[in-house]
C-alpha cells in the first residue's frame, strides 16, 4: 500500500509532464495471496505484489493508450510519452467525447485492516480447519482461499482525483467422496464476515447427501437454482446482454426490447456498486461516479450500463461503468449485478416443489449460442438433487441444460428473501448478489456419467 | 538482472531449500481494434517482473514482484520460502520432482518481420480497409477487426544450474461482422471466431492470412444467416471444419490429458478428467484412424517454445495412437506418479503466476481425404463451420458446441445454409465415431489464445493442428 497522499502526489507529478490536450492516469495496485488446496492438502500457495498504471492521452479527437507495471519515474514518463506517440499515429475518432470531468463520490468503507494483514500462515491454518471438517466424514476437500489488499487511483487533467483502498477475502470449497461432491463459497471485504466452519459444513453435507447419485433422464423440470448457480447464469447474461456494446450491436437480448415485458414480474435485476454490504466501489475506471442502473424491473427491460464513449452513441450519460482503457473496446460492463430478493424464506423454497431438481452450481456455462434469445447451455456440478413432494429425495448424476433464460425466467415461481454474494473475476471492485430462484420450467438437454 | 537473480538462488540454496527457480519475464503487447472503420482502441503495454518458486519442507511456495530492486527481490525470495513453510501445515506426502538435466541455452521463435517494427499506420490501414468492406451491406450492424502482438523475453534460473533465455514473438489477427435485422443477430468471422488466429511468428503470419480477400464473403454470409433455416434436430453425420476441430481437440482431448486434472488438483475450478490412471494404455479413446500428439516443437505453433517454465526442453509426445489412449501432459511434480519424466508442459502466463500443466500444440494428425472427396462421399449430413459456443462437463465427457454457420450435405453436395447449429456428444463415443480425416493439404495449426485454467486464473496461448473431420451418428440441433 502506497497511501492516498503519496500515490496521488506521484500521479499528479507525472500528469504535470504531459504535453497532450488531455491526460488520464489510472493506478491499480494489489498485494494478493492465494492458498489452493486439493486432496486435503495445500498444493499451490502464491503471493504477488503488482500494479498497473494506464495512461490515456488525447490530442484533439485522437486517443492513445499505454500501460506499464513499473512505478519508477523514468518508466512512467516513458509510458506517458508512448501513449502520446500512439495518439499521434492514429486517425481521429469523431465519437470521442473527451475525458470526464470531476464528480462527487460516495464515501464507502471498502478496506479492512485485518484482511490486509492476513498472512500465508493464517490462510493455511484456516484451510487446515476447513479440511478437518471433510476429514471427519471420510471425505477430501479442495478449493482456494484468497486475501488481497490494494488501492485504485485515477487522476486526469480535467480535475478527476479519485482514490479508494480495497480489501477482499474469498473462499470456495469442494468436498469430494468417491461418488459425489458438494460446494460452498463466500466473498467479502472482511475476513471476519466469513464463517469458514459453516461453509465447510454446507459443502460436506451436500457431498454426503449426493453420494451414489442416480441417473435422471433429461427433459423439462421445475428447478431450484441456488445462489452459485444463479450467479453463473447472471454473469453470462451480464456479458452478453447488460453491457453497452452488445446492446448497441443488437446482439443483446435487451436490444429493441426496452419497455417490453421479457420475464416474470418477479424478476428485477439491477447494477448497484454503492451497497456497502456487498463489494462496493464508488467510481469507474474513468473516474465517473457509479450510479445504480435498473436493467430489468419487475420483468420489464429497462436499460443497460454505459461508459462515456458508449453514452454519446446512446444519446445518454455515462452510468459509471467504464472498464480500464486497455479493455475499453469491450464497452461498459456491470460489475455489481444484483438480482432483487423475493419474499420466500430460503428454507421453504424446496417445500413448494412437486417434482423438480435442485442445482447447487453450474459448470462451464456458455451464452453465445443465441444471445438475442438469451440461450445458455451448461452442466450441473457439485450437488444436484431430485426433489419430490417438497423433499430432497437423492442425488442425481449431472445434467446439461440448454434453455432461453427469458423463457425460463417467465416461469419464476418464487425468489428467496435471502441473498448471497458470489465472487467474480473482478472481485476487488464488485461481485454478484443473488438469491435462490424457483423456476417452474427449465430445460435439461443432456446427461453425463457421473 | 541475471546476477541479482543468481544472488536470490544462492540465498535460497543457503537456506537449505530442496529446489528453487526464478523467472524474469518482460512482456510487451500491442493491441489494435478497429470498429466500423474507426480505431476503437490502440494500446501498448509493458509488463515486467520476477516470480520465484521454492520447494521447502516438502511443499511449494511462490512469490512474485514487479519491483526489481535487489532488496525487493531478496524480500520476495524470503516470502516464497515463508509461503512454502505455510503450505507445510497440511502436508501429506512431500513433493517429488522428476529428474531433469539443467540446460544452459537460448531459444528464439521464428520471425521474418518483427511486428513491432511494422508502422502502426500500416496495421490500422489494413484493419480499416477490412471493416470498410464488411460494412457495405445495410444489415451489417457492426464490423470489428483486430490485431494483437506480443514480444516476450524470459530468463529462467534454478538451484540445479539451469540458465535459459527465450525470446518469443507472437502475432495474431482476425475480424467479424454482426448482421442484425431488428429481430435477430448473426455473426460471421475470419479466419476464426473469437479473435481470429495467432502464432509464434512475425508480421508475415498476418500477411499470409490475406485478411482483405475474405471480407466480402464474410459479410454476405453474415447477412444470409439472418434468413437461413434453423439447424434441424436429428442424429446425423457431421463434417467439422479445421478451426472447430481445433477446439474439439482442445476441450475433449487437450484438457482431460492434463495429469494435474487427473490427479484432482484442479478439481475445485476447472474440474477433473475421465481419463483416470487406470485408462492409460487401455482405453479405446477413438477409432483406429484417430492419432493425437502434443508437440511443442512445431515451428510457429502458438503452443511452441524452446523450454517450458520448469526448464524442460520442448518435445513431442504421443497421446492417442490408432485410437488407443497412451499419454498425458506432465510436469516435474506429477510425472513421477506415472513413473515418467516430465514431457515439458509446465507453463505460467506471466512472471506473477506459477507454472501449471498446459497444452502445447495438441494435434489431430491428418488423414487421407480431400475435403471435396469427403463431402462427395457423404450422402446426408451437416457441415459445421467456425465455433460460436462451447461447453463441456467437469470431467470432459458431455460436450456441446455451437457453430457460426452450417450447411446441409445432400447427395454428396453442400446444400442450404443453417443457422444456430449445435452438436453434442460424449467424448469417447464421439471420437470412436470418427471415420474420415482430411489430408495434410487441409491441415493447419490453429492458435487458441484464451485457454483459462488455475486459481488465480491463467490465460494460456496454445494451439491445435487439425483438418476437416467426419463423425457419424451425432446429435445436432438442441438450441431451442
Amino acid at each position: 500500500m502506497i497511501g492516498k497522499e503519496k500515490l496521488l502526489k506521484k500521479l499528479d507529478s507525472v500528469l504535470a509532464h504531459s504535453t497532450a490536450d488531455q491526460t488520464e492516469i489510472v493506478y491499480i495496485g494489489d498485494e494478493f495471496g492465494l492458498t489452493r488446496f486439493a486432496n486435503s492438502f495445500i498444493h499451490q500457495n502464491v503471493y504477488e505484489n503488482n500494479c498497473r498504471i494506464l495512461f490515456r492521452t488525447v490530442l484533439g479527437k485522437r486517443v492513445g493508450v499505454a500501460s506499464t507495471n513499473s512505478l519508477i519515474d523514468a518508466d512512467l514518463r516513458q509510458t506517458l510519452d508512448n501513449s502520446i506517440e500512439i495518439a499521434r499515429s492514429r486517425a481521429e475518432n469523431p465519437k470521442f467525447p473527451g475525458l470526464p470531468k470531476a464528480g462527487k463520490y460516495k464515501q464507502l468503507a471498502t478496506f479492512d485492516k485485518a484482511t490486509a494483514r492476513c498472512t500465508p500462515m493464517l490462510r493455511a491454518k484456516t484451510v487446515q480447519k476447513v479440511i478437518a471438517e471433510a476429514t471427519k466424514q471420510g471425505f477430501t476437500m479442495a478449493g482456494a482461499y484468497s486475501t488481497s489488499s490494494g488501492e485504485i487511483a485515477i487522476v486526469n487533467s480535467r480535475g478527476v482525483r479519485a482514490y479508494q483502498p480495497v480489501t477482499a477475502a474469498s473462499i470456495n470449497m469442494v468436498t469430494m467422496s468417491e461418488t459425489s461432491s458438494g460446494y460452498a463459497s463466500a466473498v467479502s471485504r472482511r475476513i471476519s464476515d466469513i464463517d469458514f466452519k459453516a461453509l465447510a459444513k454446507i459443502a460436506v453435507d451436500k457431498c454426503k447427501l449426493s453420494r451414489n447419485p442416480q441417473a435422471l433422464e433429461p427433459g423439462e423440470y421445475e428447478v431450484i437454482l441456488e445462489p452459485a448457480a444463479v450467479a453463473e447464469v447472471i454473469e453470462w447474461l451480464n456479458y452478453t446482454g447488460f453491457g453497452s456494446k452488445s446492446f448497441q450491436q443488437g446482439t443483446s437480448f435487451l436490444a429493441s426490447r426496452i419497455g417490453r415485458k421479457i420475464t416474470s414480474e418477479k424478476i428485477t435485476i439491477y447494477d448497484n456498486a454503492l451497497d456497502s454490504k456487498a463489494i462496493a466501489f464508488p467510481f469507474d475506471f474513468e473516474g465517473v461516479p457509479k450510479k445504480k442502473v435498473m436493467l430489468i424491473d419487475k420483468g420489464v427491460a429497462k436499460s443497460v450500463v454505459y461508459d462515456s464513449i458508449a453514452a454519446i452513441k446512446g444519446k445518454t450519460k455515462s452510468t459509471g461503468h467504464a472498464l480500464p482503457a486497455t479493455e475499453s473496446a469491450e464497452g461498459a460492463l456491470g460489475l455489481n449485478i444484483v438480482v432483487a430478493p423475493g419474499k420466500t424464506p430460503r428454507a421453504k423454497m424446496i417445500s413448494g416443489v412437486k417434482r423438480g431438481i435442485l442445482v447447487t452450481r453450474f459448470h462451464y456455462i456458455n451464452g453465445l449460442i443465441d444471445t438475442r434469445n438469451s440461450v445458455l447451455t451448461g452442466m450441473t456440478r457439485d450437488g444436484t438433487f431430485l426433489i419430490e413432494n417438497g423433499e430432497i429425495k437423492y442425488g442425481i448424476k449431472n445434467l446439461r441444460f440448454t434453455d432461453s433464460m427469458m423463457r425460463a425466467f417467465k416461469s419464476t415461481v418464487a425468489i428467496s428473501k435471502e441473498s448471497q454474494l458470489i465472487a467474480a473475476w473482478w472481485s476487488s471492485v464488485g461481485c454478484v448478489s443473488v438469491p435462490t430462484i424457483h423456476l417452474g420450467s427449465f430445460k435439461f438437454s443432456g446427461k453425463t456419467d457421473f | 538482472m541475471k546476477d541479482k537473480l543468481k544472488e536470490c538462488i544462492e540465498w535460497l540454496r543457503g537456506k537449505g531449500v530442496t529446489y528453487a527457480d526464478c523467472r524474469y519475464i518482460r512482456k510487451e503487447n500491442e493491441a489494435i481494434r478497429v470498429s466500423d472503420s474507426v480505431v476503437d482502441s490502440l494500446s501498448r503495454n509493458i509488463d515486467v517482473g520476477v516470480g520465484m518458486r521454492v520447494l521447502a519442507d516438502g511443499c511449494w511456495g511462490f512469490a512474485a514482484t514487479a519491483i526489481l530492486t535487489p532488496a525487493e527481490l531478496m524480500k520476495t525470495a524470503n516470502q516464497a520460502l515463508q509461503v512454502a513453510k505455510a503450505s507445510a501445515v497440511t502436508k501429506h506426502d512431500p513433493v517429488v520432482l522428476a529428474e531433469q538435466e539443467p540446460f544452459v541455452d537460448f531459444y528464439q521463435s521464428p520471425c521474418v518481420r518483427d511486428p513491432f517494427a511494422v508502422p502502426t499506420e500500416e496495421k490500422i490501414g489494413l484493419l480499416i480497409k477490412v471493416t470498410d468492406v464488411l460494412k457495405k451491406a445495410k444489415k451489417i450492424k457492426s464490423a470489428e477487426a483486430a490485431m494483437n502482438f506480443f514480444k516476450t523475453s524470459k530468463l529462467f534460473l534454478s538451484t540445479e544450474g539451469a540458465d535459459i533465455e527465450q525470446e518469443i514473438i507472437e502475432s495474431g489477427a482476425g475480424y467479424h461482422a454482426v448482421a442484425f435485422d431488428g429481430k435477430e443477430a448473426q455473426t460471421r468471422s475470419y479466419p476464426n471466431s473469437h479473435g481470429g488466429d495467432c502464432a509464434t511468428r512475425g508480421w508475415e503470419f498476418v500477411e499470409e492470412m490475406q485478411l482483405l480477400n475474405h471480407a466480402e464473403r464474410v459479410r454476405e454470409e453474415a447477412v444470409a444467416l439472418l434468413q437461413a433455416a434453423p439447424c434441424p434436430d436429428e442424429v446425423t453425420t457431421i463434417i467439422i471444419c479445421g478451426p472447430q476441430m481445433a477446439l474439439q481437440v482442445h476441450e475433449s482431448c487437450g484438457h482431460p490429458i492434463e495429469l494435474d486434472r487427473v490427479l484432482g488438483t484442479e478439481i475445485s475450478l476447472a474440474g477433473g478428467s475421465f481419463l483416470s490412471l487406470d485408462k492409460l494404455g487401455k482405453l479405446k479413446y477413438g477409432s483406429d484412424i484417430v492419432n493425437i500428439n502434443a508437440d511443442a516443437t512445431i515451428p510457429g505453433g502458438l503452443g511452441s517454445f524452446g523450454y517450458d517454465d520448469e526448464g524442460v526442453k520442448a518435445q513431442r509426445t504421443p497421446i492417442v495412437e490408432r485410437g488407443l489412449f497412451v499419454g498425458y501432459l506432465t510436469g516435474r511434480d506429477t510425472a513421477p506418479v506415472i513413473k515418467q519424466r516430465s514431457n515439458g508442459t509446465m507453463r505460467a502466463d506471466g512472471w506473477n503466476r506459477i507454472p501449471i500443466i498446459r497444452m502445447t500444440n495438441v494435434n489431430l494428425e491428418p488423414g487421407e481425404w480431400t475435403l471435396g472427396n469427403l463431402i462427395a462421399d457423404t450422402e446426408r449430413g451437416i457441415f459445421m463451420d467456425l465455433n460460436k459456443s462451447w461447453s463441456i462437463d467437469d470431467k470432459r465427457l458431455n460436450f456441446q458446441f455451437g457453430v457460426e454457420c452450417a450447411w446441409e450435405i445432400k447427395n454428396g453436395k453442400l446444400g442450404q445454409m443453417y443457422k444456430n447449429a449445435v452438436y453434442t456428444g460424449i467424448t469417447p463415443e464421439f471420437w470412436n465415431s470418427c471415420d474420415a480425416i482430411c489430408n495434410r493439404d487441409h491441415w493447419q495449426v490453429w492458435g487458441v489464445a484464451n485457454c483459462g485454467k488455475g486459481e488465480p486464473m491463467q490465460t494460456m496461448h496454445v494451439a491445435h493442428g487439425a483438418a476437416p473431420t467426419r463423425f457419424r451418428n451425432v446429435k445436432v440441433g438442441v438450441s431451442k
